[in-house]
């Protein structure tokens, strides 16, 4: 379990996360949206214990982490990791020495699966194979917790979608929180529970994908008609084009009308939801 | 000069890479800084043991072959010699071990404001005290009694006590030590 409670935290005059309050309790894969600078990568450092809030309190499992904890119980795995520059097998096999729950037979079937030549070298591997090791070390860790930075870049089409079998197949294997960051969002959705949505450090979103698909949707008509319609509806964002106007709704579908309605891609309404132009949020 | 002596190298550099080295790898392969800590601790341990035992045999065995020379052996220069070999390789391997801690601690603490001031303080030590006879006579008992010792069992002593004094404030550091 993971309990957030008015999370800040700040470099210098730069409040990169900000009175953020989120509570994870029950096990699932859950994905973390923002846009760059939004605060993924400090959030997650955060809750593994790998670098200290400026206020609040991060409770993992019931215990508070910081960087005093020494053992957090919390498996991250930033991008472009580092790793020792040994084989492949030989780097799994010190990773099973080092934790102690670790799921050696899974990391080898995932090394093959990725047709991974376990006597390459760490050095000698291209960008998405280093990752793919990276991430098949830290799921394999099988820790309470599992945070994923950006999993998926360098990775081509195809071990991306290998990829996201290999989260499903981790999470069938060993049921635990999962969070992943990604900038690729229709693509992990086959693979999540819930959503996560981050922006300039606050918690916009965080609920599952089926309140994304029954309640996210646009309505588009003339600007006098739409204003009417969403008149008392929660509006995530506006496009005008001279007198035709489309709303992004997130609320209770709109009763039958006249106008035209779409559901929104989870895209979309990422983009709606976090939308900024100059600055200024739409 | 022994070729023993340059055994001592290796005490010094291995800290520079446990520090900034193997830390970080050791830790994104999903290890704690427990484990990291406790691993470092008895690295050390094992490395003044090998180190020391190294370094007797070639005091013992390789040393004599230059007869005609006088070879200086660290060893000899400490005086621990004073108390028989076997007792000289002990006050080796804890003096090691000491040297070793103090880097890895000094070491750790460089990405911090805290690293660069005891830093600052240690150059002004030296720099200070050397030159003042008075203080300089306080630096030499301070070198006396962790170095240049030959009373085995003071001198032990003392290593393993600023050892373990080293050892906790290590671990203060490493608690605050992000990624």
């Amino acid at each position: 379990m993971i309990e957030l409670k008015q999370v800040t935290k700040r470099y210098g005059d730069a409040t990169v996360l900000k009175n953020l309050n989120l509570s994870i309790d029950e096990a699932g894969i859950y994905c973390l949206l923002g846009r760059n600078g939004a605060g993924k990568t400090t959030l997650l450092k955060s809750i593994a214990g790998y670098q200290n809030i400026t206020s609040g309190t991060i409770k993992v499992d019931g215990k508070e982490v910081s960087t005093a904890l020494l053992d957090t119980g919390v498996s991250y795995i930033e991008n472009f990791a580092k790793h020792f520059n040994l084989p492949v097998r030989k780097l799994l096999q010190i990773a099973s020495k080092v934790n102690p729950d670790y799921d050696y037979d899974f990391a080898l079937e995932m090394m093959e699966r990725f047709e991974l030549d376990g006597k390459k070298k760490f050095n000698h591997l291209s960008l998405g194979m280093k990752t793919m090791i990276s991430t098949i070390i830290c799921l394999s860790s099988n820790k309470s917790v599992i945070l994923l930075d950006e999993p998926v870049l360098g990775f081509d089409a195809l071990m991306r979608v290998e990829f996201y079998d290999m989260l499903s197949e981790s999470f069938k294997r060993h049921p635990r929180i999962i969070i992943v960051s990604t900038h690729i969002i229709e693509e992990i959705a086959k693979a999540i529970q819930k959503l996560i949505i981050i922006d300039k450090g606050t918690l916009c979103f965080f609920d599952t994908l089926q309140a994304v698909e029954e309640k996210a949707y646009s309505v588009s008509g003339l600007k006098n008609d739409v204003e009417i319609a969403v008149r008392n509806l929660n509006v995530i964002g506006e496009d005008c084009v001279g007198v035709l106007m489309t709303a992004y709704i997130f609320d209770k579908p709109l009763a039958e009308s006249s106008l035209e309605i779409h559901p929104l891609s989870l895209q979309d309404f990422f983009i709606q939801l976090v939308g900024h132009k100059g600055g200024v949020r739409k | 000069m022994s070729n023993g002596n340059y055994t001592w190298l290796l005490a010094v550099l291995t800290p520079f890479f446990f520090v900034f080295y193997d830390f970080m790898k050791l830790m994104h392969l999903g290890a704690n800084k427990k484990d990291y800590y406790i691993a470092c601790l008895i690295s050390y341990m094992a490395l003044a043991f090998v180190i020391s035992l190294v370094n007797t045999g070639i005091h013992l065995v390789i040393d004599p072959i230059y007869s005609a020379e006088t070879v200086i052996n660290m060893m000899d220069v400490c005086r621990w010699t004073e108390n028989g070999i076997f007792v000289a390789a002990l006050q080796q391997m804890f003096f090691l071990f000491l040297v070793m801690i103090f880097l890895h601690v000094l070491l750790s603490m460089q990405a911090y404001w805290y690293g660069w001031l005891t830093d600052v303080i240690l150059i002004a030590i030296i720099c200070i005290f050397t030159p003042i006879t008075p203080l300089r006579a306080v630096l030499s008992v301070f070198f006396s009694l962790i170095m240049i010792n030959g009373n085995a069992l003071l001198h032990i002593a003392i290593c393993v006590l600023l050892s373990a004094a080293l050892s906790l404030f290590g671990l203060m550091v490493l608690k605050r030590k992000t990624l």
